[in-house]
């Protein structure tokens, strides 16, 4: 499904970020991503959900070279992709609801088709309350929930996840896990970047170890 | 756990949706001046002072065609009264007495085909047009004047004029057959060079807004790069973008085209009311035409669409450079 070989990433003309970075994603698997700050773990994700090339090496998304893709395939590709970024990115002038209900509308479908299902969904993240609240007055940990919901709202066959319990308590931490390890079996394939060793231990899923730009497979 | 997106959609009434479509002339209308919440924040892209450039340039858009119109038909009008008449000048002459060279060029007129009228204008009729030129009461009867025939034609079946000419020639001595051609065409120059020169203000019009437009589209683009991005990363096509941002765009222009071609119309209106003081390059200064008002409503739709489709190619132009 997702396949790195010898992937390699700079930013400019700075120092390789990744190096070699080689290893494979298969449809329904569950993996973390872990390392130190600063090991590449935001870059290694960036250039998984498409918003960088690498500067070499060759990456296969869905069997299709990502170096060689017209960008007007891009769309269709990310997709397939649900993505928990960092800082969230919510869009600030929508509303909590049109946010997460955003990947839906960007596929051209009509509102009455998936109300209902952005709302339950909100609903089960702990914002059912908060559907009409715009993202500035929202705590950090309900941004991320939102985010999450976001990312998983269309069924994407991948969800990549950049520290999507750093702002919650571990209650609501187990509790998205526990979403994602649903998403999991329901066949979406799962990449959860984190510091959270508790997190890694409840699921006992394989991690991919990125140190100094290299990766290894634990597990 | 029981996946939260796999329930069937309940049978509770749903409440006012968030991008609901209307239908219908009338609907549609309704959205061209009420705008609906779009995915791309408005701040940078759009506002009142954009606006007021482009009911501005509506404005003079509705005052140039407005100007096109009116010169038109002043010249369609005035050509139609010239073409439809002949003048015929008999200057005094030595070898025939003044009624004898009328009654000799009233027998060839009547000979000839394809005329409806003929009437001799009397002595006092042809003073009243020297009038303005020598002043009231200082035509005396020892003037010397031409003579002059006015001569209606039927313009289905003209008479072939330079016939018509020999004979009026051949008729009396000192009689001649003015067509007015002369006058005609220059009137048509002029109407033609004012024609153009409204055609050129409005090109200009357009130019300029389209330059507008582009600016602030880019402007809008650059200030909420951040949202094209997140857009773009959860899978929005460039045309997804752009409708966005069009429709800013369309009901900016649909307004500004209101405010503008409302402002041209009162203008128009109020020289109505100001007006009688006769013609002023061929503009009626009394106004528009009734029958022209119509024709400005076309300004607000133009507006809309040059600014929709300026800012959709520039928002797909300027896509096209990012990943």
């Amino acid at each position: 499904m997702i396949r790195f070989e010898n992937v390699g990433m700079r930013y400019g003309m700075g120092p390789e970020v990744l190096r070699d970075v080689s290893f494979h994603l298969a449809p329904g698997s569950f993996h973390f991503l872990t390392g130190p700050s600063g090991a590449g773990k935001t870059s290694l994700l960036k250039l998984m959900f498409l918003a960088n090339r690498p500067s070499r090496g060759l990456i296969t998304m869905f069997g299709k070279d990502v170096a060689t893709l017209p960008r007007a395939e891009l769309p269709a590709l990310r997709r397939r992709i649900g993505v928990v970024f960092q800082e969230f990115r919510m869009l600030d002038h929508l509303t909590t609801y049109e946010n997460v209900a955003l990947p839906l509308k960007i596929q051209g479908r009509k509102e009455e088709t998936y109300r209902d299902d952005v709302e339950e969904l909100l609903a089960w993240v702990g914002l059912g309350d908060r559907l009409n609240a715009r993202p500035p007055p929202l705590s950090g940990g309900e941004k991320q929930r939102a985010a999450i919901a976001r990312a998983v709202v269309a069924q994407p066959d991948v969800l990549l996840a950049d520290e999507p319990t750093g702002n919650v308590d571990p209650e609501m931490g187990q509790r998205l896990l526990r979403l994602f390890v649903e998403l999991n079996r329901l066949g979406t394939s799962v990449l959860i970047a984190t510091h959270d060793r508790a997190l890694v231990d409840a699921a006992g899923a394989p991690e991919l170890v990125l140190r100094n730009g290299g990766l290894t497979i634990r597990g | 756990m029981a996946d939260p997106r796999r329930q069937p959609p309940r049978s509770r009434p749903l409440p006012p949706s968030h991008d609901e479509e209307k239908r219908g002339p009338g609907a549609t209308l309704a959205s061209l001046l009420v705008e609906t919440r779009s995915v791309m924040p408005a701040a940078g892209a759009t506002g009142l002072p954009l606006m007021l450039v482009v009911a501005a340039m509506c404005f003079l858009a509705s005052l140039a065609l407005g100007a096109a119109l009116s010169v038109n038909d002043k010249t369609r009008e005035w050509t139609s009264e010239i073409s439809g008449s002949l003048t015929v000048e008999i200057r005094p002459s030595r070898d025939m007495a003044a009624e004898d060279q009328i009654d000799a060029v009233m027998s060839a007129l009547a000979a000839a085909p394809g005329i409806i009228s003929a009437t001799p204008l009397r002595r006092d009729e042809t003073a009243a047009l020297l009038e303005p030129w020598l002043g009231q009461g200082l035509v005396t009867d020892d003037l010397p004047l031409p003579g002059l025939i006015d001569i209606r034609i039927d313009n289905e079946s003209p008479p072939d004029l330079s016939q018509l000419a020999i004979d009026i020639a051949a008729a009396a001595p000192g009689a001649s057959l003015d067509t007015h051609r002369q006058w005609r065409s220059e009137l048509m120059r002029a109407a033609r060079s004012a024609t153009w020169l409204a055609f050129g203000v409005l090109a200009v019009v357009a130019g300029t807004t389209i330059a507008i437009v582009i600016f602030a589209t880019r402007a809008g683009l650059s200030a909420n790069r951040d949202v094209v991005e997140v857009l773009h990363l959860i899978g929005a096509r460039d045309r997804f973008i752009a409708s966005e941002v069009q429709r800013h765009f369309l009901h900016l222009g649909f307004r500004g085209g209101l405010i503008g071609t409302a402002a041209g119309a009162l203008t128009f209106l109020l020289l109505g009311f100001a007006g009688g003081a006769g013609d002023m390059f061929l503009i009626a200064a009394s106004g528009l035409a009734p029958g022209h008002y119509p024709a400005l409503l076309a300004i607000p739709f133009a507006a809309a669409f040059v600014t929709l489709t300026t800012a959709r190619l520039t928002v797909l132009n300027s896509l096209e450079r990012m990943l």
